[in-house]
Order: C-alpha cells, then structure tokens, then sequence
C-alpha cells in the first residue's frame, strides 16, 4: 500500500514536472511574443510619427521654394505610399517587413532629398518654425534608429529562445514562429541615387 | 598530462572572459559605483564644479525623481553622439524604471581639430517637456556659447537653469512616491505555499497507511498534489513574473561617504527624444 502510493506520487511528481515545464516555457514564449510585438508598435509610432510631421514641413517649405515642386510631390507620394503599408503585428513575416521598410526607406530617401534642397533657401534656414521642425525631424530619425534596435534585440532574444533545444518542441507544438530582423542598414537598396 | 590539459583549459578560459570583457568595458562607459549623476571623464570641470553641480542634481533627483546625468567624455567611443548619449541612458538606467524621466547631457569638448559635440537625450517620459526643438534651443542658446570659450562649467550650468523648471512640472515626487510592495509580499506568499506543501508531503509520505490525509478522504494524497501544486506553481510563476524588467539598478549604495549622495540610478529607458549639436 505504502509502496504504491510513493509510486503514484512520483509519477504524479515527473507529471507535474513536465507540466510546469511545458507551462514555463509557454508562457515564457507569449511573454516574449508580447515583447516583440510591442517593440514593433513602437515602430510604427515612430514611423507614424515622422510621417505625422511631414505635412507641417512640406507646407512650410512650400511658402520658401515654390519652385522645388517636384521634390516636394515626391516627398508627398511616398508619404502616403508608406502610410498605407501596416503590419499586423500578430502576423509579422520577413515579406511584410521588407514590404514595409521599402516604402519608409523611400519615404526617407524623399526627405533627405527636400532637406538637401532647403540648403540652398537661406531664408527657409532661419526660419523658426522650420528650424523646430527639422529638429523634431532629426528626433525623430534618431527614435526610429533606437526603436528598431530595440525591436531586432526582442526579436533577437525571442528567436533565441524558440529555436533552442528543447524548448523549440514547445515552440514547435504550438506554432511559435520565427520573427524577421530589421536589415542593419536602411534598406540599401532603397538608398537615394545622387544625382547631379 | 591530464592536469596541463585542465589547465590549458582554464587559461583558453580565462583569455576569452577577459577579451569578453575588456570588448563590453570599451563600448560605453561602465555606471559609476557609487553612482553619479556628474561623470567627468573628459576632465573639463574642476572638483569644486562636479560637487556643486552633483548637489544640485542629487537634491533635484531626490525632490522630483527625474534624474539628469551629466557626462562629459574624452571621445565618442566609435558612436554617433546621438547613439551614445541613449547608450548610456539606457544602460546606466537614468530615469525612473516606471517613468523613464531620465536625461542624459553628454559633452564632448573640442580637442585640438576635432569637434565639440554635444547631445541632451531624453527619457521617453520626458519627450513631451523636453521636447526635440526645446532640447537644440537649449544646447544652441545656452551651451554652444559657452562652450565656444571653453566654459564648459557655466554652458552646463545655465543648459540645467532652463532644463530643471521644465522637466520638475513633469513627474512630481507625490506621483512616484508611489511605491509597491507587493513583490516582496508574492516572494514570502510563495515560499510560505512551499513549506506547506513539503510539510504535507512529508505527512503524506510518513502516514502513507493510514490514508487520514485530507480529513478522512481516501484519495486524499492525490487531490492534493494535483490541485495545490497547481496554485503553488502559478504563484511561483507570477512571483518570478512580477519582477518585471530586467536591467534596473534598483538600491545602489551612495549614501556613504561626503554626506549623503546620489541613491543610484532607477532603471529608465530612453527612445531615442532629443537634440545635438557641435562646435
């Protein structure tokens, strides 16, 4: 009688042993998709929120460079290239991240170029208002940098973890996929032509 | 033989721990210990000007919570100014891990040809009063000037003159002083669980015939195990989960020596807010 209740009880023990294996795992793995997927809304507010700005500068630059008409068309086109392009971040492949980094590195490329025409305008260059954009601007660059650092490191970690022996079984039973990394550069093939 | 191949290994060992480590040191600077809020590794500030300045953001961390590291560095370590500033932002922790109201200034003086640069980072809780454009007002009104003249003491000072106002209206001290204990209550809730359920094993095990474990109840033993460890186990889980992220430099110990002192940093994070500039 002893014996056999100290036999179920060990059984019971490796039972519960794996159990909590698996749930520690598990839960482990959805805290770090949580993780992911809240380092990838952040960069989409950064993103959103340079193409928040874009209007204001446009519109500023405008009252200075009539002429400039073209680049400031461009810049106008593929801001609303970019903003079209979401992703779910519940469904974050490397296609959709590479769709999506082609349209903001092109909506990047468009702004360097209207920024390099502001060169050329020394009024535009001392106006207040155009100064405190252009700094919001590089603000906002420098998050986007920071943020997509921060989200290759979660994805980076999260990777880890799920492709590991033996915790990509677990991965495995309950369809833990694989997250895409940001390329490390802005998309070269996306960057800017100098033309002269 | 078998004991020089053990060494070798410790020394093969012991090469790559401290090439590891020698490449962490030459990234970013290491957190001051004691912590600091002004950190001179340039040397541009004399003693009496790092303590003044020290006080006064000790004494405006203590009243606010915000924290605002001074740094001043010989080199930009390989970084863009940008990306060093947030660097050690975030890997010191300056700011508030709930608030992120960090700032970091860092200086880098012009030596001989190169550059002066300098870059005021924000923590993400201190975007919205310290904004970008306020950030390169300040450091093109208040520092640049003076840092012309290589005064770098009053650009600084008279940068944290505009900046302190600004950012105390932030986060008040009522708002952090909020602190919760409940972590230190789920640890000793866990490990209360813990001894119960080893002292009813223990029962268990040592009453194995008598079968009175759990009032009489014949399946007693297995009811237990399957439904109690359960809650101790989601317990423990929440316990380890509520500790929450990772990096913070929580207590530190700076109140020993030259009458109290900075506390230690509290584990903020910076997003990448804020403006530079050079000279």
């Amino acid at each position: 009688m002893k014996k056999g209740l100290i036999a179920l009880l060990a059984v019971g023990a490796v039972l519960l042993g794996l159990f909590f294996w698996f749930q520690g795992n598990y839960n482990n793995m959805v805290k770090l998709d949580e993780g992911v997927q809240a380092a990838w809304s952040q960069v989409e507010n950064v993103y959103q929120r340079r193409a928040d700005l874009i209007p204001n500068l446009v519109a500023t630059v405008k009252g200075y460079a009539q002429h400039e008409q073209q680049t400031l068309e461009g810049v106008i086109s593929a801001r609303s290239k970019a903003t079209q392009i979401t992703v779910d971040p519940e469904n974050l492949t490397s296609e959709e991240l590479a769709k999506y980094q082609k349209a903001q590195g092109e909506l990047g490329a468009a702004l360097g170029k209207l920024l390099a025409i502001t060169e050329n305008y020394p009024d535009l260059k001392a106006n207040e208002n155009f100064l405190s954009l252009q700094s919001q601007l590089e603000g906002t660059e420098n998050r986007i940098t920071v943020e997509r650092n921060k989200y290759n490191q979660v994805a980076r970690e999260y990777n880890t973890t799920i492709r590991q022996f033996p915790k990509n079984i677990v991965a495995g039973m309950f369809g833990f996929e694989k997250k895409p990394y940001f390329e490390a550069q802005e998309g070269a093939e996306t960057a800017p032509k100098v033309e002269f | 033989m078998k004991f020089r191949l053990v060494n070798r290994i410790r020394i093969c060992l012991a090469f790559i721990l401290f090439f590891t480590s020698a490449a962490l040191v030459a990234q970013v600077p290491q957190r001051p210990n004691p912590p600091r809020l002004v950190n001179d590794f340039a040397g541009i500030f004399t003693g009496a000007q790092v303590m003044e300045m020290e006080s006064v953001l000790d004494a405006f961390a203590d009243s606010t919570s915000n924290q605002i590291a001074v740094v001043t560095v010989p080199e930009l370590y390989g970084y863009d100014k940008a990306q060093l500033a947030y660097e050690i932002g975030e890997q010191w922790g300056v700011g508030q891990d709930k608030f992120d109201n960090g700032i970091v200034i860092l200086v880098k003086p012009k030596v001989g040809s190169s550059q002066g640069e300098v870059f005021i980072a924000t923590g993400y809780g201190l975007e919205g009063a310290v904004t970008d454009a306020l950030a390169r007002r300040v450091i093109e009104r208040q520092m640049i000037p003076h840092f012309r003249n290589n005064d770098y003491y009053s650009g600084v000072k008279s940068a944290l003159e505009v900046l302190l106002p600004v950012i105390s209206g932030e986060i008040s001290s009522d708002e952090f002083s909020g602190n919760d204990d409940s972590e230190g209550l789920a640890v000793a809730l866990a490990f209360l669980f813990c001894v119960i359920i080893f002292v009813c094993l223990l029962v268990a095990l040592s009453s194995g015939d008598n079968r009175n474990f759990g009032g009489g109840n014949n399946r007693g033993g297995r009811n237990f195990t399957a439904t109690d460890a359960f809650i101790l186990g989601s317990i423990l889980n929440n316990a380890s989960g509520s500790r929450g992220r990772s990096g913070g430099f929580g207590g530190g110990f700076g109140g020993g020596f030259g009458g109290g002192g900075f506390g230690g940093f509290g584990g903020g994070s910076f997003g990448g807010g804020g403006a530079g500039g050079s000279w």
